[in-house]
């Protein structure tokens, strides 16, 4: 189970990273013949036997109910490795569409790879500054104590209890109403960061506040280890937790960007990232008749699905670990 | 977030997605009925806003338009499908030469809900409400001519004679709008300066009383509002028989689109308040097909989104962007956009391109092709260049003479599929001249917020219209007007040519002849045309979805588009 999450989360990640090659065309572009066209079926066979996979052209029979038909008159070969793409089909023949397309028709297939860009790229940053934010503090807090302590947990709490998504709204009001993706995928990132780091920083602390009595950190400080000496020897014993602290984080982050997308609080709509794809799916007949809008909806399940497992696994590692050190 | 707690709330979607796809797939098909009016029964007619105040005078909105249609009647109506006067309390009048006196004659024997009698001192009181100032309605700074109030006198219980200040082109169609008010429920209310106050929300449901089709009988907030038949309603059909053929009518209280299709779906409800979304017609079709419904096409839209740059003087974006403010930019962008693919991609087809605000569906006033900018990108681009703006660094987006890119913000309604989606084709299309377009989708409230204080580059949203006639929408053509979009409520005009459009604007309002009237508004599109303000794109086609039991209804392109003749909709194939 372990492995299939890994693998499934690997793909999403190669599919983010190599977004401009295995989109099949630009992400932007849009076909006003296609609108809601039907993901195209890919074939290796046909009445004249075996042949190199080739998709047939669809041909719109009914703009109102967005009705396609294949033309199979002619064959249009994939071409592969042409023009920097994993797979294409000639512009003339085109667009080839392995997910169909939205509203504007505009290839679902492209959008949903560097929608996993800026959709996961946030959430992995937004979770990696909350751990670096959450660990700095969380360990200061448990080195210290006292007052240290006192504060930095009352700041966390004055945090836990705000709601995110309606912070992150309001963060975004904040700023101007046009930002560039750069400055939007910072932005967000940051508010991620702001608003998820408390937990963190209770786990940490509580970890490196158990560790402090521990005989290691007591001959630490007889041999004149300062505060912060300390904490580089303690902080260690939490590595386990933050590592499961990360995988956690980014399904939520993940969730959480997609909901500001969603609402329109998140990056511009033609920008392509998995809440703002989302938004041509909100329509009941988006279900009815264009099922295929989902497939956002699908990928950022299974990713969530594959980090949530992976989460399990490393927590019954990290408990193991523990029991054996306690040993 | 923990991995239980996010496992949950994904089943949960999924889920909630099987189910909600299972009951579209597994809707029980209704039967149509033999299609006669039979008396009684209940249909239920969903509404999208929540009311506030069921006295029209005070709610100009659709609420107050709603309330005022089922509960209250007028003098006289257009029929929003013809355009013909029709007797409402009065069966008939007569008029000057001139066209500024009429005489009315009241119907007799008319009572209001609560049985009270019906005179002309009732309508001298609303005339006296409308244009108190106390009341600040809304309706009354509407119906004045050239600022001056429309005024009334009763000759006797039955008649009254109604004067215009000055002519006045679309002349008594005016008190199409104007719900005669009961002067015993509403007099004591405005001689006490509590008016506004007497017929809100919270407004014991006993204290309204009108003459029209229903009463008001029950609101519950956020849930629905129930209508039941008038016991006093003078109307009767060609047999005879007493209008309104319903018993009830029930109005369910549903904010957002997508449930009140459900609820068709479902059989919940017979009718929605608006016409359906061209993406929502396939479903549709198919629900007509399985005999749950009907689809019926009430022409084309007359109220068309439109596209308009921030050309207050002195706003920042002009000053910023100078080419902003220029005709020649406008018009380059005009022959940049393909209308036709909006139509495609947006309506799927079902909407008319458009090149100004006056479409196919305002008839008469329609002048086809007037100020047509043909799509044409080669043209497009040497507009641009003439003003300087040329792609110098070969990055493939203009710059203008100072080097700056030429981008701009589009401001649009949040939750609007066809606005949103406009946008976005705009983005692409601009896109291809070179022209970088950012779209800002935001709540009404804070596009309005945003309209009021200028503070946008570009807007792309629109208004709608209880009328047809030109003069009825003079907040959009005048200077000085609300709905002027790119300079509203200016105190004297910016611009000689808008200078001119108000005074022919004013000519056409107060010419009594019709021919005259439609040669001078087309002088003024033409202006219009000429100096592209704004852009419009499409006019949709308005099909709406009435269900299988619902008979009666003659849908018009005004809103609402089936409500405004409640009294004539029946339960097809109901015996009582």
């Amino acid at each position: 189970m372990r492995r299939v999450a890994g693998g499934l989360l690997l793909g999403f990640v190669l599919l983010a990273l190599l977004a401009p090659s295995v989109s099949p065309n630009d992400p932007q572009v849009q076909s006003p013949d296609r609108t809601f066209a039907p993901p195209m079926r890919v074939h290796v066979r046909d009445s004249e036997g075996w042949q190199a996979p080739f998709v047939y052209r669809q041909v719109l029979v009914d703009r109102i109910s967005r009705t396609y038909t294949d033309s199979h008159d002619v064959r249009v070969p994939l071409q592969w490795f042409v023009g920097g793409r994993l797979v294409s089909v000639a512009a003339d023949r085109g667009p080839l569409l392995l997910c169909g397309a939205d509203a504007v028709g505009r290839d679902l297939c492209a959008r949903l790879a560097y929608g996993a860009r800026l959709s996961l790229g946030v959430a992995v940053l937004g979770a990696c500054g909350a751990l670096l934010l959450g660990a700095w503090l969380g360990a200061t807090a448990g080195t210290f104590g006292g007052r240290v302590d006192t504060l930095v947990m009352t700041v966390a709490d004055f945090v836990l209890v705000l709601p995110v998504v309606y912070l992150a709204i309001v963060l975004r009001a904040t700023r101007p109403l046009v930002m560039d993706t750069g400055e939007m995928f910072v932005l967000m990132s940051a508010i991620f960061a702001g608003a998820a780091w408390p937990d963190v920083a209770r786990g940490v602390r509580s970890v490196v506040a158990s560790e402090r009595s521990r005989d290691y950190a007591e001959a630490a400080r007889a041999v004149g280890a300062g505060p912060c000496r300390l904490v580089g020897h303690l902080l260690p014993a939490a590595y386990g937790f933050l590592r499961i602290e990360f995988v956690l984080l980014v399904p939520a982050l993940l969730i959480a960007e997609s909901t500001l997308s969603f609402v329109g609080f998140g990056f511009e709509g033609a920008i392509p990232s998995w809440g703002g794809l989302l938004k041509d799916s909100e329509a009941l007949t988006a279900m009815y008749s264009a099922p295929w809008l989902l497939i956002p909806a699908v990928a950022l399940f299974v990713v969530v699905l594959a980090l949530q497992t992976l989460a399990g696994a490393g927590a019954s590692a990290v408990n193991i670990d523990r029991a054996r050190t306690h040993r | 977030m923990t991995p239980a707690r996010t496992l949950r709330l994904a089943y949960t979607a999924v889920l909630t997605l099987v189910v909600v796809v299972f009951s579209q797939r597994c809707g029980t098909p209704q039967v149509a009925g033999d299609d006669w009016p039979v008396e009684g029964g209940r249909l239920v007619a969903t509404f999208r806003t929540e009311p506030t105040n069921f006295n029209r005078l005070v709610d100009a909105g659709p609420v107050g338009r709603l309330s005022a249609l089922l509960t209250q009647a007028t003098l006289l109506r257009v029929d929003p499908t013809s355009g013909d006067l029709e007797p409402r309390l009065a069966t008939a009048w007569t008029g000057t030469p001139d066209g500024l006196t009429w005489t009315f004659t009241l119907r007799p024997g008319l009572k209001f809900s609560d049985g009270e009698p019906f005179s002309s001192s009732d309508v001298l009181f609303t005339f006296q409400a409308l244009y108190d100032e106390r009341v600040g309605s809304q309706l009354g700074k509407e119906m004045q001519v050239g600022g001056l109030p429309l005024q009334v006198r009763a000759l006797d219980d039955h008649h009254v004679v109604l004067t215009f200040p000055a002519p006045f082109g679309p002349g008594i169609s005016i008190l199409d709008s104007l719900p005669i008010l009961p002067r015993h429920k509403l007099k004591a209310a405005l001689d006490a300066g509590t008016f506004p106050a007497a017929w809100t929300a919270s407004t014991d449901l006993s204290a309204i009383a009108g003459m029209g089709p229903f009463v008001l009988t029950e609101y519950l907030p956020a849930q629905r509002m129930l209508f039941v038949r008038n016991p006093h309603f003078w109307r009767t059909d060609e047999q005879g028989r007493t209008l309104p053929y319903l018993d009830e009518l029930e109005v369910p209280i549903v904010p957002e689109q997508n449930a009140e299709l459900l609820r068709m779906q479902a059989g919940q409800a017979d009718l929605i308040n608006s016409g359906a979304r061209a993406e929502d017609l396939a479903m549709l079709r198919d629900a007509q097909t399985a005999g749950r419904l009907r689809l019926v096409e009430a022409g084309t839209s007359i109220d068309v989104s439109t596209f308009w740059f921030n050309l207050t003087p002195g706003a920042a974006a002009t000053q910023q962007k100078p080419w902003l403010g220029d005709e020649i930019f406008r018009r380059a962008l005009s022959h940049a956009i393909n209308r036709q693919v909006i139509v495609d991609t947006v309506y799927l087809g079902a909407a008319t391109p458009v090149y100004g605000p006056v479409t196919p569906g305002h008839g008469e006033w329609y002048v086809p092709d007037m100020g047509a900018t043909p799509f044409d990108l080669g043209r497009a681009r040497t507009l641009l260049t003439s003003i300087g703006l040329e792609d110098r660094d070969g990055d493939g987006v203009l710059e203008d003479t100072r080097q700056r890119p030429v981008r701009f913000s589009i401001l649009t309604q949040r939750g609007n599929t066809d606005r949103e989606r406009t946008s976005a084709v705009l983005q692409e299309q601009l896109r291809q001249v070179g022209i970088a377009v950012d779209v800002v989708a935001l709540d009404v409230p804070a596009l309005r917020g945003r309209f009021g204080s200028g503070d946008y580059e570009a807007m792309y949203y629109g208004a709608s219209s209880n009328s047809k006639d030109p003069a009825d929408n003079m907040g959009f053509w005048l200077s000085s007007g609300g709905f002027h979009f790119w300079n509203p409520g200016q105190s004297s005009p910016a611009t000689a040519w808008e200078a001119a459009l108000d005074a022919l604007m004013q000519r056409q309002a107060t010419t009594m002849d019709r021919a005259d009237r439609r040669r001078l508004f087309a002088e003024a599109q033409q202006l219009l045309a000429d100096h592209v303000p704004a852009l419009w794109f499409a006019a949709p086609t308005i099909t709406v979805p009435i269900s299988a039991r619902a008979g009666g209804a003659t849908p018009a392109v005004i809103s609402p588009p089936v409500l405004w003749n409640a009294e004539q909709l029946y339960i097809t194939g109901t015996r009582r």
